[in-house]
């Protein structure tokens, strides 16, 4: 009787598993690559109500964060500011200025200005700025070159795993507390900021949580 | 070496038992326990849905999800900052208001805590003398209330949607037609508010004839009346427990600071807990129909139908008279009608020996629905046992005079009232039955009612106007002690709510009030002179006016006038049933009975949730036939109402009490078709109890949602107490009952995290003075956001709570004592659940704590299963999101929250979703905000680690008797490490080697050894050490302890 099958098929189960299996894991690697924080939400940068540039107010004017961002010293949250804080200036200042209309609307009828949310940890998750500016951690190390930025975008993956890097090694980040608000600071190199970050770390008694409680409540 | 640990022997017959079932080892209660859960979620119980179309209709659902696909995309979510800065806002931070609840037995001090302007838990005022920081669980539910989506929000005249012009018209129509007052009405509940006061005689003076009723269906004026007749008028004496070495309690559960004052709990409580061995502590005898909390921790109880207390006591005075040869106490005694001496004689006479013994140290106190005749009777014991000034105080109070609700029904009858105003309350579901007020009020003209709710009151009234709760109105109470008391609002009227002096104001033909103005301008007149600015201002801050306290009076005692009282005593009809009315010790007199935490709250002595029953003792149960759930209609006067049997050992035999309040059809969904209505047989002359009743079974069942046999715990013992001798002799006993004595050295098989932060947390209970009034219980409701599950899932084992108050009986079945015992995750340092979860969604950290992550959850519920102490709880369903009616809907379900429940929850605490485990966190967002502000405020120093202020749980601070202490056991000079260190702390299930971090001390009975029954009083545990030496040390393998042991 004739073989139904010919002899090149002798190999093809094994074959099949081999491209299933190298299927896989590229699906599973790709998954795991891009379906991740840093490739979904880094660069997120929504239109806003109104067209607010941080870097004509920070960078040109030379404004200090916490004009606006007032209560992160004190609190988990950093505020954005009220419509009273933007008409502080813009009652005097551009006045008329039709990328302003939101704002003056907002003052006049009383409904606050709807910013859309950029950095967002999810509601099970307790992230304190205060806790964080207070003890050497800059505004850029999670937020970015903020000053520098037309449009706010998100610049980091604000990812479970990406908040344990520096918990578990909060060297890489400690600057000196003057520096904190200067988003152009820098050090002077890596071992630099090493040495420093294991000095302060030592000397303030450095220890953020690792332990889930720390931040899941 | 194998070693196999046994668990202690299952006695036949268990010592503590927690049901009847139990102790009788029913095969039902065999086969409830074999499951772990008690219903499988996986089964199908979806009552009205088939399997099948519950299938058809998830296709459905699933085929338009699909066409959706909405979940690839990041949803948009927004900031919204203020327009403009509110002043002292934080977003994020907390701030603190002092306030006040108003109550009719004194106002109870608060501090808010609001979130974003919105007032989300209440803690007890710690600045207010009386308060000293606790609360009861009626307070801490309040929060709710104000959020509830059931609320009344419109002004109706008729039934129809109405404004508030048209009401402001209204009231100036009845002002400008009222004349002097002739036909005009009002019906108020009891509060001591100075301004409704003040608006009062602003009103009496322009309606000279005005009629001003007060109606609380279980307040009762009748101590007062005895109070002023003894001692003068306008004189009410109060308890001094703090000075009292014996108290006799006699109906009377002024342990439950719902009914009595934080001050007396507290009072007492100082006495009654020692911390060394041999420290004089007070003695307690309570005489009581059913068992109240204050019954619960009794040294010596007795149980007597309602008619027998006014005869008990009388038989009390003259063996007191007896002891003290006083002939006046024997001349008011004589003059009470005699009767047979209820109850046990020798129990009497020698309780009066003691109490005589201690003169001047002991008290007497009597309920205060009791008849001025009793009252009486006990100021003339009292009296006599040398108390007024040293445990009984007296005070000079001033209130306004105020008629009862049957003068107003009188007038009523006569058609002398044409309009009439019902401020709070609701006497059409709850006024004497005899007084038929509902068909009174449909004769009165024009009827506005003034309600939280559109309740029963005002369908039948022609106004209705939505009541403004005090947490949105601007007002002021009087504490018991006197105290003048800020009511603050913490938010605007949710629903356009009016409060009751803002209608008395008008009514007096005055401008409406901005803001506090009313108060305010009543504040002028009772500060004095200085600096009104300030003073305000203090008085805001604190809560309080300092100095405003009733001033004490001289008491003493008017023999003749006690005599003549007591001689008015009437014993009602003594023949057949007896039913008593008590008060629910969960919604009160019903007024909470929309508010589901305190609805699921068990009631802590029948742990039935979402209900009441008719109470029956096992004997006269028995002699009747009837079993739990036996349907039964209970008559008397030609009156009846229908009632579930539940069968309560401690009930006094030929009596059932009856909680008010419940059994409110067509009210709201919450409290339709549960419990049982027992107003329609309370009438004006019988308010606390109802004699000659007669019972009939229906033959229908009724299902009770129980928790206490949810989980058993096998006659281990869990809970442990003794008596203050053995104590004194004997002060490790807690550390060796049961096996504890004996357990061979232990080893954990796992490796467990280091526990290397210089805090370690842990939590000490005192048995000794936990009488299980559930505050804590809706305290954790509150700070932790636990969701509310309705009586059919409750009844499935499904309840949330996160603190189970487990209650046990001990001794005989129809006399025995009463264990209250809060439970919670006792954060074991080797803990059993955390080796069995698949996906560490439970783990330790380094302060000891045992940590959920939520976010990690996958709901397998090995945790639960593998938990010793059954404190983990399993979202089966999405509890917050669903209503609890259609939680086997599926998809098809309405979601969501209601707007204002979402306004009610803790923003420091996860709410939990479907499918999650959840278990008590010592209040972990207290303790990382605590952490997190001293890391803040240490900055850029090393000070990160200076030791914490004081971190209280939500239960450690709600507890009015101060059980519960909560902290750091690591600084030995914390309360709770000192509390540690007391020889009578144990560890639950110690040989399981679990080490929890929270332990329990060991509740201490200082009885009276002459009494008849004393040597068994302490004595739950039995002798206390594990049964059957020889067979159970078999399988202790381990030399050495065994040793110990035979030692």
């Amino acid at each position: 009787m004739a073989n139904f099958f010919p002899s090149w098929t002798n190999w093809l189960p094994l074959k099949l598993l081999v491209m299933v299996l190298v299927l896989g894991a590229v699906v599973t690697g790709g998954i795991w690559y891009y379906f991740t924080p840093k490739y979904t939400n880094v660069g997120y940068m929504p239109e806003q109500p109104v067209p607010f540039s941080h870097a004509i107010h920070v960078e040109q004017l030379g404004m200090d964060c916490r004009y606006c961002h007032s209560h992160v010293e004190v609190a988990g949250h950093s505020n954005v500011p009220t419509t009273q804080t933007c008409m502080a200036c813009h009652s005097q200042i551009k006045a008329q200025s039709p990328k302003l209309a939101a704002v003056r609307a907002s003052w006049e009828t009383g409904t606050p200005v709807q910013w859309v949310r950029i950095h967002k940890a999810p509601d099970y998750t307790y992230f304190n700025h205060a806790v964080h500016v207070n003890r050497g951690i800059s505004c850029y190390s999670c937020h970015g070159q903020v000053n520098e930025m037309e449009v706010v975008y998100q610049a980091q993956p604000l990812s479970m795993s990406w908040c344990l890097d520096c918990h578990r090694a909060p060297e890489n980040h400690l600057r000196p507390p003057a520096e904190v608000y200067n988003l152009n600071w820098r050090p002077a190199s890596q071992a630099d900021q090493l040495a420093m970050g294991a000095e302060y770390k030592k000397e303030w008694n450095v220890n953020p949580p690792v332990t889930c409680g720390g931040c899941h409540r | 070496m194998k070693r196999v640990l046994p668990h202690p022997e299952r006695p036949d017959r268990p010592q503590i038992w927690r049901s009847l079932d139990e102790l009788a080892s029913t095969p039902e209660f065999e086969a409830a326990l074999e499951r772990e859960f008690p219903q499988g979620a996986a089964e199908w119980q979806g009552g009205e849905m088939s399997r099948r179309n519950f299938l058809q209709l998830m296709g459905a659902s699933m085929a338009l999800a699909g066409i959706g696909l909405t979940g690839c995309r990041r949803p948009e979510a927004y900031l919204v900052p203020f327009t403009q800065g509110v002043e002292w806002t934080i977003p994020g931070k907390f701030l603190y208001y002092a306030t006040t609840m108003p109550r009719r037995n004194g106002a109870m001090p608060l501090i808010a805590t609001t979130s974003d302007g919105r007032p989300t838990k209440l803690e007890g005022n710690p600045l207010h003398p009386i308060s000293n920081g606790a609360t009861d669980a009626f307070a801490q539910a309040s929060v709710l209330d104000l959020y509830d989506p059931n609320r009344s929000k419109d002004i109706k005249n008729g039934g129809a949607k109405t404004d508030a012009a048209a009401l402001g018209a209204k009231l100036d129509e009845i002002a400008a037609g009222a004349g002097d007052g002739e036909g005009l009405a009002f019906l108020v509940e009891r509060v001591d508010s100075p301004t409704r006061d003040r608006l009062l005689a602003e009103l009496r003076a322009k309606f000279p004839k005005m009629l001003w009723a007060e109606y609380e269906p279980l307040g009762s004026t009748e101590a007062e009346a005895a109070a002023a007749a003894c001692f003068g008028a306008g004189v009410v004496v109060t308890p001094d427990f703090s000075r009292a070495d014996k108290v006799l309690a006699v109906d009377s559960d002024f342990l439950n600071a719902s009914f009595s004052s934080l001050d007396q709990v507290r009072g007492f409580m100082a006495r009654r807990r020692i911390s060394e061995p041999g420290q004089p502590m007070n003695r307690l005898y309570v005489a009581e129909t059913n068992f109240t909390s204050t019954g619960g921790l009794a040294d010596h109880r007795l149980r007597l139908k309602p008619s027998e207390i006014g005869p008990f006591l009388r038989a009390l005075a003259v063996q007191v008279a007896d002891q003290l040869g006083d002939s006046n106490l024997a001349n008011v005694a004589s003059a009470f009608p005699q009767a047979p001496v209820p109850g046990n004689a020798e129990w009497i006479t020698e309780c009066a020996k003691d109490l005589a013994a201690s003169k001047g140290k002991s008290l007497v106190v009597v309920g205060d629905r009791q008849p001025a005749a009793v009252q009486a009777l006990a100021l003339a014991i009292n009296n006599a046992l040398g108390a007024p000034g040293q445990t009984l105080r007296g005070m000079k109070v001033s209130r306004p005079a105020a008629a009862s609700i049957n003068d107003l029904a009188a007038a009523m009858q006569a058609g002398r009232v044409k309009s009439m105003f019902i401020l709070g309350g609701n006497p059409v579901y709850n006024a004497p039955a005899d007084l038929r007020f509902g068909e009174l009020l449909a004769g009165v003209p024009t009827t506005v009612r003034l309600g939280i709710y559109e309740d029963e009151t005002s369908a039948a009234s022609k106004w209705h106007v939505p009541q403004a709760h005090y947490l949105e109105s601007w007002g002021d109470a009087r504490s018991a002690d006197g105290t003048i008391c800020a009511v603050q609002p913490m938010i605007l009227p949710l629903w356009n709510g009016v409060s009751e002096i803002e209608i008395l104001n008008r009514l007096a033909g005055n401008e409406a009030p901005i803001g506090p103005q009313l108060v305010r301008e009543t504040f002028a007149q009772v500060a004095g002179g200085g600096d009104l600015e300030a003073k305000w201002t203090t008085f805001l801050r604190n809560g309080f006016l300092t100095g405003t306290a009733w001033n004490d009076a001289p008491i003493n005692f008017n023999t003749g006038a006690a005599a003549a009282l007591t001689g008015q005593y009437r014993a009602g009809k003594a023949d057949g049933l007896e039913v008593a009315f008590m008060p629910s010790t969960t919604i009160d007199d019903g007024r909470y009975a929309n508010n589901g935490w305190l609805q699921e709250t068990p009631d802590f002595a029948t742990k039935i949730t979402w209900d009441n029953a008719a109470l029956i003792s096992p004997a006269t149960a028995q002699e009747l036939g009837v079993a739990t759930g036996d349907m039964v209609t209970l008559s008397a006067d030609g009156r009846s109402i229908d009632a579930a049997v539940l069968i309560a050992p401690g009930q006094a035999d030929g009596a059932l009490s009856i909680a008010l309040g419940y059994g409110r059809d067509n009210f709201t969904h919450v409290t339709d078709h549960i419990g049982f209505n027992a107003y329609p047989l309370r009438t004006s002359g019988a308010m606390t109890h109802v004699g000659g009743v007669s019972l009939q079974v229906a033959g229908a069942k009724y299902k009770f949602a129980e928790t206490q046999t949810h989980q058993s715990m096998e006659g281990r013992d869990l809970v442990r107490e003794s008596t203050a001798e053995r104590y004194a002799k004997d002060p490790t006993f807690a550390q060796t009952m049961g096996m504890d004595g004996h357990i061979p050295p232990n080893i954990s098989l796992y490796t467990h995290p280091k526990l290397d932060s210089p805090e370690q947390w842990g939590m000490a209970v005192d048995l000794s003075t936990c009488m299980g009034c559930n505050a804590c219980v809706v305290a954790c409701q509150a700070e932790n956001n636990v969701p509310i599950v309705g009586k059919d899932q409750v009844s499935r084992g499904r309840n949330m709570a996160w603190i189970r108050m487990d209650r046990y009986f001990a001794g005989d079945e129809n006399d025995p004592e009463m264990l209250s015992q809060a439970i919670m995750c006792q954060h074991c340092e080797n803990a059993p659940c955390e080796t069995v979860c698949p996906v560490n969604a439970t783990v330790h950290s380094e302060d000891g704590l045992n940590l959920m992550a939520y976010n990690r959850c996958i709901g397998t519920r090995y945790c639960a299963n593998n938990c010793p102490w059954k404190v983990r709880r399993f979202n089966f369903f999405d509890y917050n999101q669903r209503p609890l009616d259609q939680l086997y809907f599926g998809p098809l379900a309405k979601k969501g929250m209601a707007e204002s429940l979402q306004m009610s929850k803790n923003p420091n605490v996860t709410v939990r979703m479907r499918g999650v485990m959840e278990k008590c966190t010592y209040c972990i967002q207290r303790i990382e905000e605590a952490k997190i502000t001293r890391t803040v405020r240490a900055g850029a120093s090393d000070k990160s680690l200076v030791p914490f202020p004081e971190v209280k749980s939500a239960c450690q601070q709600a507890c009015p008797s101060e059980s519960i202490v909560f902290g750091n056991i690591n600084d030995l000079n914390s309360r709770v490490a000192k509390r540690k260190a007391e020889p009578r702390n144990y560890q639950m299930l110690k040989y399981l080697n679990v080490t929890p971090r929270t332990t329990y001390l060991a509740r201490i009975k200082n009885p009276n050894m002459a009494m008849p029954g004393a040597d068994k009083v302490g004595w739950a545990n039995g002798h206390g050490h594990h049964g059957d030496h020889n067979k159970s040390h078999n399988g202790h393998g381990a030399k050495p302890a065994t040793e110990a042991h035979g030692a």
